[in-house]
């Protein structure tokens, strides 16, 4: 008897043991499967098809373009305003990050302040100039908003261009590299864990209770501001925390290129990359557009290296992807998962 | 037994109109004035240009402010029907030059650029129909649910399937023609005028007057507005639906493909030479209003005197950020937009 009790005693300690994990594992956005494939993400650059230079190469970008899609689809998704001149303010944050690396500009010190710091410095302007285009344009409906943002993208695109003296303009700007050292393996294993802050810290704010409000916002807003919740003042918290982290990861991609011009960062395109990847992985479901970037990014760089006679013909196949995607099956990728998830559990439970 | 009606003159809907909206006539007002300090100021060629490319600007807006307000698309691909109506106009002219260096003929010589044009809005109007059939239909279809923002983000991936469809097959090069005609231009005292500069100016007038003798005169033009006005209404009495928006579209589309055409002499034909005609259109449509059709005609005119007055007074690199503070400066002042919009689709999330 006793005996028994035990057993069951230590089972159902280890059973609580596990729920606690996932428990946890929940409040930072992550399911076992999703931890299992992160840490197999994580590993792929030891294991021998993916140890090659050029293909670490594609999986940095990967987790760089995974991040932005994380920090993008946490406004898009959540309070629905598209951020349209997000590449914009990434380009400030990359901008930021270069020139105070380089030399301090008020001392003409040089070097200037290491990378390491610049990036948040560079994070933190990002954030300043998100919270003013908030402060401006999201009392308004989300069409004005995204329609500003890509304005105000615009605009900055063109400073940067027209500032040759601190940017260089469209010559490029060469910044220090962030890490002593020319072998990608580094390198991918700060993307990967910018794309798990972005990640985590973006979705402990949308599992508080500000999510619940950004979600209300997101969906009625009329509604939302019925059932007392400010739109203005969560939108512009929602905005300028993406904002932060765009610039954030902007700073990175300074420091990893190596080099930058107005046009190959802070372009009008390159929001819609990132937005086409956000809303292919799932609306509003964050990791979404993280887990579809690496395969896309393969895929692209695929077909780049192998179709070189057909220039673009990826982004055709972004575009067609989001078309398909808006129309037919809104949910993206995150919501195909949690129906062949659901599929699954329902069959093991029956069988 | 005739029915009396009274009908307010012209002059007294004009006077009705200042007082409802004093601050779109201030701005006519100061449009007006400020096109007589460039006249002055920096010389009447300058004044020509501002007022072509006013033109243009107000033919690409009156289409995107079309189909925001009969259809409520946020239309962002609306300089890739510029794009393509500046391919069509170079394919379908090009052959017709070098059939006429071999064999001279006047009058194909001078009829050539209006088979290219017409050509374009041809293809423009089949391509904005196509569009429509093929993407907004069966979102429609499917959902209305959050319509103005998904529509949005669909006109992003047709822009980006086009810009990068052109890549794909036609190749990154600029394909120009540099003048439409071999004639020398027209000289007035001190301005020289060429013909293409003209004839940009002269489509852009006949194309907006003619859709307005459509939209104001003919049955399926008042069924147009109609819908824009209140599309339940509009189907109960018996509109249909579907071909109202597939028809708007196709017409939006071969407006942007003929202005295109017609600046090819401005813009040569490549594949994202659509972003700055988009770029301006919207500019108008938010400055006047969203959806305001009247309003995006004036407004064209307005952007060009404020690009004249920023090339003249900042420098041409400001083109970009000057916008941004009259934006900026509109919204803060008049959300709406100068000239105001009564979009049903607008107060939609």
């Amino acid at each position: 008897m006793s005996m028994e009790r035990t057993v069951t005693q230590a089972e159902r300690v280890s059973g609580g043991l596990w729920e606690g994990i996932k428990a946890v594992l929940a409040r930072i956005g992550f399911s076992p499967l999703g931890v299992v494939a992160f840490i197999i993400i994580a590993l792929l650059p030891l294991v021998p098809p993916f140890n090659q230079e050029h293909i670490m190469r594609w999986l940095v970008m990967g987790a760089f373009l995974g991040a932005q899609a994380v920090a993008f689809d946490f406004t898009a998704g959540y309070i629905n305003v598209v951020n349209f001149g997000f590449a914009a303010i990434l380009g400030v944050g990359a901008y930021t990050s270069a020139v105070l690396s380089n030399t301090l500009p008020i001392l003409i010190v040089q070097p200037g302040l290491p990378p390491w710091l610049t990036i948040w410095i560079g994070a933190l302007a990002a954030g300043l100039i998100g919270f003013l285009l908030g402060m401006l344009t999201l009392r308004l409906r989300g069409i004005f908003a995204a329609v500003m943002a890509w304005f105000v993208g615009i605009a900055l695109m063109g400073l940067a261009t027209n500032m040759p003296k601190l940017t260089r303009g469209s010559l490029g700007f060469a910044p220090p590299p962030l890490l002593n050292t020319t072998n990608n393996l580094p390198y991918y294993y700060v993307a990967l864990g910018m794309l798990l802050l972005t990640y985590i810290c973006l979705r402990l704010v949308t599992n508080s209770h500000m999510g619940l409000a950004f979600r209300a916002i997101g969906q009625n807003i009329d509604a939302a501001r019925a059932s007392g919740i400010n739109p203005t003042r969560y939108r512009v918290i929602n905005f300028t925390l993406s904002c932060v982290f765009a610039g954030l990861l902007g700073g990175f991609y300074a420091h990893y290129i190596g080099s930058l011009t107005p046009r190959t960062v802070m372009h009008t395109s390159k929001t819609v990359e990132v937005l086409a990847l956000a809303y292919i992985g799932g609306r509003g479901s964050m990791w979404g557009g993280a887990a579809v970037a690496f395969p896309f990014v393969f895929f692209i760089e695929y077909l780049r290296s192998n179709l070189s006679q057909l220039p673009g013909l990826h982004m055709v196949i972004y575009g067609v992807l989001l078309i398909i995607v808006m129309i037919f099956y809104p949910g993206g990728a995150a919501q195909l998962y949690s129906t062949i998830a659901r599929r699954i559990q329902r069959r093991a439970k029956g069988g | 037994m005739e029915a009396t009606r009274v009908q307010p003159s012209f002059l007294e809907r004009v006077m009705l109109n200042m007082r409802a909206r004093p601050a779109a006539w201030i701005v006519i007002a100061m449009t007006l004035g400020f096109l007589v300090i460039i006249g002055i100021f920096a010389g009447p060629s300058q004044l020509i240009n501002t007022i072509v490319t006013g033109g243009m600007w107000a033919l690409m807006a009156v289409g995107l402010a079309l189909v925001f307000g009969v259809m409520n698309i946020p239309h962002f691909a609306h300089g890739d029907s510029f794009m393509i109506g500046a391919y069509v106009a170079y394919f379908v002219f090009t052959p017709i030059q070098a059939y006429l260096r071999d064999n001279p003929n006047p009058f194909l010589s001078a009829v050539g650029p209006l088979i290219g044009w017409i050509a374009a809005a041809l293809v423009g109007f089949v391509a904005g129909a196509v569009m429509e059939k093929l993407v907004f239909y069966p979102l429609r279809m499917r959902t209305r649910r959050g319509w103005v923002m998904n529509t949005f983000l669909l006109t992003v991936g047709i822009s980006f399937v086009l810009v990068y469809g052109a890549n794909l097959i036609l190749g990154p090069n600029f394909r120009g023609v540099p003048n439409y005609w071999n004639v020398p231009p027209i000289v007035i005292g001190s301005v020289r005028l060429t013909m293409e500069r003209i004839a940009a100016f002269v489509v852009a007038i006949v194309a907006i007057v003619a859709f307005w003798i459509f939209l104001s005169n003919t049955r399926t033009g008042r069924a147009i507005r109609a819908v824009a006005q209140d599309e339940m209404g509009a189907e109960m009495v018996g509109i249909n639906l579907n071909f109202i928006y597939t028809l708007t579209f196709a017409l939006a589309t071969a407006m942007a493909a003929l202005a295109g055409a017609s600046l090819l002499f401005m813009f040569p034909a490549y594949p994202t030479v659509g972003l700055k005609p988009l770029y301006f259109a919207w500019y108008v449509v938010m400055l006047v209003g969203l959806g305001n059709v009247q309003g995006a005609i004036v407004g064209g005119f307005i952007v060009a005197v404020l690009q004249t007055l920023t090339q003249q007074f900042f420098g041409v690199s400001y083109e970009d950020v000057v916008p941004v503070v009259v934006m900026i400066l509109v919204l803060l002042l008049v959300p709406n937009g100068i000239f105001g919009s009564e979009v049903k689709g607008i107060q939609e999330q």
